[in-house]
């Protein structure tokens, strides 16, 4: 039954997801809603870093750039050629899907580390770019966007309706990596990401499906950047450089990369932390950096995993799963 | 499966008691004011001043009964949100202020990014919205702020960049010269290359020509430079009579000390340099080194009013920095608001803006604080000068009436 095996990994985000679109039910509060959504839009950029980074390997620290390539796509749509949310959606995400090749082409000829540097330059890059770019990309002031979100006359403006709208693209990027996750071409990112001299000498065109995996990575950031620019009515290039690059990669360490839950948890937790605790901005930094130090030491595969092994461990008294459980039965 | 439901339930438990609204008050005899700013993060250092000048106005209001609007008489509430300089924490303060708290005024940001992403929310629930970015500049115009356009209740609290930036240069150059001893001819502008500074220089070299200087270069750093020799080197090589540090004072104060090791000019300009600053770090320097506030100086000040303030607001557990000036930005239009309030008979924020385009304004900085038809004030800046022996000389430089020619 690898159909149902598969889907058992996809309901409880799902079933997660249908439970916060429930939250406005509840009468939250509106700084609650704009955390929330801004959490969201995040956690739609990590799933396709999750497929890049859990999937491939590949750690990129310019995956705020590709957000920014698509914030600022919709945004020029719509000033230039008074093009609305939804179409900028699709084509927001086939510009940072090509900017991410044209960054993966020349990038994923070295790996590891070297990778890691030339996406985090692509970042410092695209920042200086954007900010010397004149009355086109609006300097360092940025860019308004003015035009209204509706859908069927129905004003998607208001809070509760923009933060449902993003609960409906989480849940779509969270379908779309599981179904990044359980096709050959995700078992093939896998196998890449296992042993790329093994792969290589099994026919696999390691180069070709790594730029992919970037490719299809920046699809996800595009689309979020939308959703950025949308919410926010107004972007600026600090928003795009590579400390919030950064976060973005800290948020998919910290919740697991490699299960579908842990880009929602990393994006939740490090949206929500510093308000819950009352963090200032240094603390914050503070506590991050001692999770994730922590969750590379004591849970390498995130929180999530390390959640689920040590459930299964007190109450199953199942040994400890491997690193990956519910991927790898996927994979199999 | 159940259990995956049951965890899930709880989870959204959780969730729904973060989310759920705190009980409000009956506030019948309370306007609620807010304040968005960075206490803490990357822009602490002129964030925390927005409070400060805030609280202390409203605190005097109070003290003095209240704003009587009409027959009644309205203590007023201030809330302080946080942005920790991170925009999504300042749109979720805004979010909350104006539709949970249901706030008459937002004072802040400081940020420029923020101010026109916090307006988004403001300005349809027709929230008064006082903000001391000069670059507001862009996107206040006759059409913007007219009735029933998109910016009717934001309102500038800093002039206009070229009333500004022309009071400031002809300030420095006219405190300098006679300290350097020689007629000052040529300038070089060492601006941090952000969304502030881009916007600044352009108006600060316009202002320097105006006054008939020759400006070779204006030199951008990134904004986190600590290094600034090879800027330094650049401008030295250029020979000017007077090296501009804009804007920022943290970056500025850093850069001095390097410029002067260097030798880069016979004289120099710190913008936004308290010479309070000056005076507590115990700086010197072997040329004349000319400062700005923004808008009247703490450590030095020739405004008779200046003192008063700063003892009260330094009083009231404010700590003294290099922008501490800024919080006159905000102190002077919380009164400002109450007397436009009060001549309005009205909390009707049409009314108030109405008023406020009509009042002037016996305040801190001016005794003739008026806004002009885009929302936008008008005052004096005062520039100050050290010579090299220590002494401190201030004067306020009125504005010029026109912007100069490009």
């Amino acid at each position: 039954m690898p159909v149902s095996n598969s889907f058992r990994s996809l309901l409880p985000v799902l079933l997660l997801l249908v439970l916060l679109a429930l939250v406005p039910l509840l009468s939250p509060s509106n700084r609650f809603l704009s955390l929330a959504i801004s959490a969201g839009i995040n956690v739609i950029a990590l799933y396709g870093l999750s497929v890049l980074f859990g999937q491939t390997g590949i750690l990129s620290m310019g995956h705020a750039a590709l957000v920014g390539i698509g914030a600022y796509t919709a945004a020029i749509l719509a000033r230039d050629f008074n093009i609305g949310f939804w179409l900028s959606i699709p084509l927001a995400g086939i510009m940072a899907a090509i900017v991410a090749a044209l960054i993966g082409i020349p990038s994923l000829r070295v790996s590891g580390h070297h990778f890691v540097i030339m996406t985090f330059a692509f970042g410092q890059l695209l920042s200086i770019i954007l900010t010397n770019g004149g009355d086109y990309t609006g300097a360092a002031s940025g860019l308004d966007v003015q035009q209204p979100v509706s859908l069927f006359g129905l004003s998607i403006d208001v809070l509760t309706h923009y933060y449902l709208m993003v609960v409906f693209f989480v849940a779509l990027s969270a379908i779309a990596s599981w179904a990044i996750i359980n096709s050959r071409y995700g078992r093939t990112l896998r196998a890449i990401r296992e042993n790329e001299k093994l792969a290589a000498s099994l026919g696999i065109n390691v180069g070709r499906h790594k730029i992919g995996a970037f490719i299809v990575s920046g699809v996800f950031a595009g689309a979020s950047g939308v959703l950025l620019a949308y919410f926010l009515r107004h972007i600026s290039p600090s928003q795009f450089s590579s400390f919030p690059s950064i976060y973005l990669a800290l948020m998919v360490m910290i919740g697991g990369a490699r299960l579908l839950l842990g880009p929602l948890a990393g994006g939740i937790l490090v949206a929500f932390l510093p308000e819950l605790l009352n963090l200032d901005p240094v603390q914050s930094r503070i506590l991050y950096g001692v999770c994730l130090i922590a969750v590379i030491l004591l849970l390498p595969n995130g929180l999530i995993a390390g959640i689920i092994a040590g459930w299964h461990r007190i109450f199953d008294r199942r040994p400890a799963q491997p690193s990956e459980p519910a991927v790898e039965r996927e994979g199999k | 499966m159940k259990s995956v439901l049951l965890r899930g339930a709880t989870v959204a438990l959780f969730l729904g008691a973060l989310a759920y609204p705190a009980l409000a008050e009956d506030a019948a005899d309370t306007i609620k004011i807010g304040v968005v700013a960075a206490e803490s993060g990357a822009f602490v250092s002129a964030g925390h001043t927005l409070p400060a000048g805030v609280s202390l106005a409203v605190k005097e209001i109070n003290d003095e009964g209240g704003v009587k609007v009409g027959d009644k008489t309205y203590k007023l509430e201030l809330l302080k949100r946080d942005d920790r300089t991170d925009i999504s924490t300042a749109i979720a303060a805004t979010q909350e202020l104006v539709r949970d708290e249901k706030v008459a005024a937002i004072f802040g940001s400081e940020t420029h990014d923020f101010t026109l992403a916090m307006a988004k929310i403001t300005q349809p629930a027709k929230v008064l919205h006082f903000a001391g970015n000069s670059t507001l500049a862009k996107v206040l115009t006759d059409s913007s702020v007219a009735s029933g356009g998109e910016d009717h209740y934001l309102f500038q609290t800093e002039p206009q960049e070229f009333q500004r930036s022309g009071s400031t240069a002809r300030g420095v150059l006219k405190l300098l010269e006679p300290l350097v001893g020689h007629p000052l001819k040529k300038s070089v502008l060492i601006v941090g290359n952000d969304a502030t500074g881009q916007f600044l220089s352009s108006y600060y070299l316009a202002a320097l020509k105006s006054e008939g200087q020759e400006v070779p270069d204006i030199i951008f750093y990134p904004p986190d430079t600590t290094d600034f020799s090879p800027f330094l080197t650049r401008a030295k090589s250029l020979k000017p009579d007077v090296v501009h540090f804009w804007y920022n004072g943290d970056s500025t104060l850093t850069a001095l000390p390097q410029a002067l090791e260097l030798g880069v000019a016979p004289s120099y300009f710190l913008f936004g340099v308290d010479p309070g600053i000056w005076k507590e770090q115990g700086l010197s320097a072997d040329v004349p080194v000319a400062m700005s506030c923004v808008p009247v100086c703490w450590g030095e000040s020739s405004n008779p009013k200046a003192k008063a303030y700063f003892d009260a607001y330094f009083a009231a557990g404010a700590p003294k920095g290099v922008t501490s000036s800024v919080s006159l930005l905000y102190y002077d239009y919380v009164h400002f608001l109450a007397e436009a309030w009060e001549k309005a008979g009205s909390l009707d924020p049409d009314k108030t803006v109405e008023a406020l385009k009509t009042l002037h304004h016996k305040g801190v900085v001016s005794d003739d604080l008026a806004f002009n038809a885009t929302h936008q004030v008008t005052h004096a800046t005062e520039v100050c000068a050290a010579a090299p022996g220590g002494d401190i000389t201030c004067a306020m430089q009125e504005p010029p009436a026109d912007a100069p020619k490009q």
